[in-house]
């Protein structure tokens, strides 16, 4: 079996994304007690786990939306303090959220760049004007480079359906991360077909350049885009192996904590 | 590189008919703003075509028409903003009431201390803006720092800021007495031939459209009213922009209260207990989204024309203006009616 909890001290090429040994509680609530993972710059990891594992929270560690009782977190090799989502986008870090982050009223070239607008140049732009033009460009730019169609940026993205939804906010979370994009189950909402297509923008984003996390309960489909699979269990990392290792019979049997007790 | 992991292009073609782009023209005739606007232009043949000599539509009445409107544009304008943004604020009437006891007194103040006429005056403005942007600011922290529902924190404060004007009137005894060219220099003057206050709060409105259009604070406001939990994880600020959008429109009220004691001479403290509903229904009637997430400014100026106009008429073709109460309810759930029902997809 491979049950190989594996430590993160290593960084000889520098994480994307990490963390060592993070512990995270709410009153009596403990969520993480001694979670750890590594993304390497390139690399996609999956975060697997029961439900009320802990995967949601340890996410929200790495984006600054909760700051850690213990431990440490890691954002391109360098130990960091994250006070807010602000700090981690600061750094390279993204999201793409569970229930799309988008605000449906909106296009999608206004929600690709909600808190990052282009104003325009000179005294327009004096007066937060905002430079249109650029911003749909880029996103378009932005869009083809992953190979996202969509019929029109400009119409609010209530219109799209949920893949093109979900495609918007994947090149959204790309567009403002240099370091890594996370993702919480970003397949759940989708049909089949829509979740090959966010599993091929998960490796055109890794192609990238980028270290790609994330959160998913389709096994088959972890085991097949991930490099490596992390395994929580009650707030504890209990796997950290090479996707190429592992079946989803290990995997399930790993997340329920089955392996735990034999070990 | 990427062409060895080139994505299936998202052809769907059942679903993605919906989010078609729209021709010019189909966006027009889509704005519930072009339809009320067409059924001004209606009122305006009808009341026009049944008065006597066709006196509604004559230019001394133009002008009354665009007096009263100030005010209640600027209100509206200001609760757009926060619908826009998913909050309400039902202390608006309140706030003008106050802002212009506020003024009144501090020009009566400054009148008997023997200041001079400009400086009074422009002492008023500052203290209406002044209060107004205060009470603001005070429905903003409740609503943004402490969570209080806006419906209920506002209605609380319509109740906190009236009783308080009129503790500070002796029991609501309207202030006077203030240098009448406030009201020659202002309130009555013209500009080209348009009232100086409906020139005033048409240009506040458009700077707000421009705002919405064009700006990042346009674009956040939406955002926040569209999906407040996006615009938080996105790492906009949105407890400070909601605070500041209810110091903006409180800031709208305390001009409105200048407005008012330019236009009358005197305080009218008990002629705005529904000025804050009416806002609320020229804003939605217009196609302000109450839900949050979408607003039209220029919805908002023809839903306040609408109120107005059908007021104004009424009187001078000798109906009561009670049925201009029924008429824009009326009017309002017809609106809406109208959109849940086309919006409603099978
Ligand atoms: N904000 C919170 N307050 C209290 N308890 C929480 C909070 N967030 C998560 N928890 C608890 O922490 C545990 C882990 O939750 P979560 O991270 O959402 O797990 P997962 O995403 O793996 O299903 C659960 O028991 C959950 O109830
Ligand atoms: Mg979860």
């Amino acid at each position: 079996m491979t049950t190989r909890t594996r430590g993160v001290a290593s960084q000889d090429p520098p994480l994307a994304i990490g963390a060592e040994h993070v512990a995270k509680s709410f009153g009596h609530v403990t969520a993480l007690r001694d979670a750890s993972i590594a993304v390497r710059p390139g690399e996609i990891v999956a975060l697997c786990g029961d439900n009320g594992a802990g995967k949601s929270t340890f996410l929200r560690v790495l984006q600054g939306i909760y700051r850690p009782d213990a431990g440490r977190v890691i954002i391109g090799g360098q130990e960091v303090d994250l006070t807010s989502v602000r700090d981690a986008q600061a750094l390279g870090v993204d999201t793409v959220h569970q229930d799309l982050a988008l605000a449906p009223d909106l296009s999608t070239v206004d929600n690709i760049f909600l808190g990052h607008e282009i104003r325009r140049r000179g005294v327009l732009g004096g007066f937060g004007i905002l430079d249109r033009a650029e911003m749909a460009e880029r996103a378009d730019a932005a869009l083809k480079e992953l190979s996202i169609a969509l019929p029109s940026l400009t119409v609010p993205v209530r219109e799209l359906s949920g893949g093109q939804r979900q495609a918007v906010a994947i090149a959204r979370a790309v567009m403002w991360s240099s370091k890594a994009v996370l993702m919480d189950e970003p397949t759940a909402a989708l049909a089949a077909r829509q979740s090959r297509i966010v599993c091929d923008l998960m490796r055109s984003v890794a192609d990238r350049g980028l270290g790609v996390l994330v959160v998913s309960h389709d096994l088959p489909a972890v085991l097949e885009v991930a490099h490596r699979v992390v395994v929580l269990w009650r707030g504890k990392t209990v796997l950290d192996a090479p996707a190429a290792d592992l079946t989803v019979p290990d995997l399930v049997a790993t997340m329920v904590g089955h392996v735990k007790e034999a070990a | 590189m990427s062409d060895t992991k080139a994505v299936p292009v998202m052809a769907e073609p059942e679903t993605d008919d919906r989010a078609r782009q729209r021709t010019p023209l189909q966006r027009l005739m889509g704005a519930r703003a072009t339809w009320i606007f067409l059924l001004d232009i209606a009122l305006i043949a009808l009341f026009t075509a049944l008065s006597r000599e066709g006196v509604f539509l004559s230019w001394l009445n133009t002008k009354a028409l665009l007096l009263s409107g100030a005010e209640a544009l600027l209100l509206a304008v200001g609760l757009a903003m926060l619908l826009g943004a998913g909050k309400f604020d039902l202390s608006l009437g309140a706030n003008l009431v106050m802002s212009s006891v506020m003024a009144a007194l501090a020009m009566v103040a400054m009148v008997g201390a023997g200041a001079g006429v400009g400086v009074t005056i422009l002492a008023g403005l500052v203290v209406c803006l002044g209060t107004g942007a205060m009470i603001g600011a005070l429905n903003g922290m409740l609503v943004a720092v402490f969570g209080i529902n806006s419906l209920i924190a506002t209605l609380g404060m319509l109740g906190v800021i009236t009783g308080f004007a009129l503790v500070a009137t002796g029991n609501g005894q309207d202030v006077t007495g203030f240098p009448h060219q406030l009201q020659s220099g202002f309130g009555l003057r013209t500009i080209g031939g348009i009232p100086a206050p409906a020139l005033l709060a048409l240009t506040v409105a458009l700077a707000m459209w421009v705002v919405i259009r064009f700006t990042a604070f346009g674009r956040h406001t939406l955002a926040i009213g569209s999906a407040p939990l996006a615009a938080e994880r996105v790492g906009l600020r949105v407890t400070r922009h909601v605070m500041s959008l209810f110091v903006l429109a409180g800031m709208l009220a305390g001009l409105a209260g200048f407005i008012d004691i330019a236009h009358y001479q005197t305080t009218v403290i008990n002629g705005h207990n529904n000025a804050a509903l009416q806002a609320v229904a020229a804003a939605v009637i217009g196609g302000t989204a109450l839900e949050g997430g979408r607003i039209s400014i220029m919805g908002t100026i023809w839903g306040v024309a609408l109120a107005v106009i059908l007021q104004n008429g009424l009187v001078i073709i000798g109906v009561s203006s009670a049925y201009q109460l029924m008429a824009v309810g009326a009017v309002l759930i017809v609106a809406v009616g109208l959109d849940r029902m086309s919006s409603r997809r099978p």
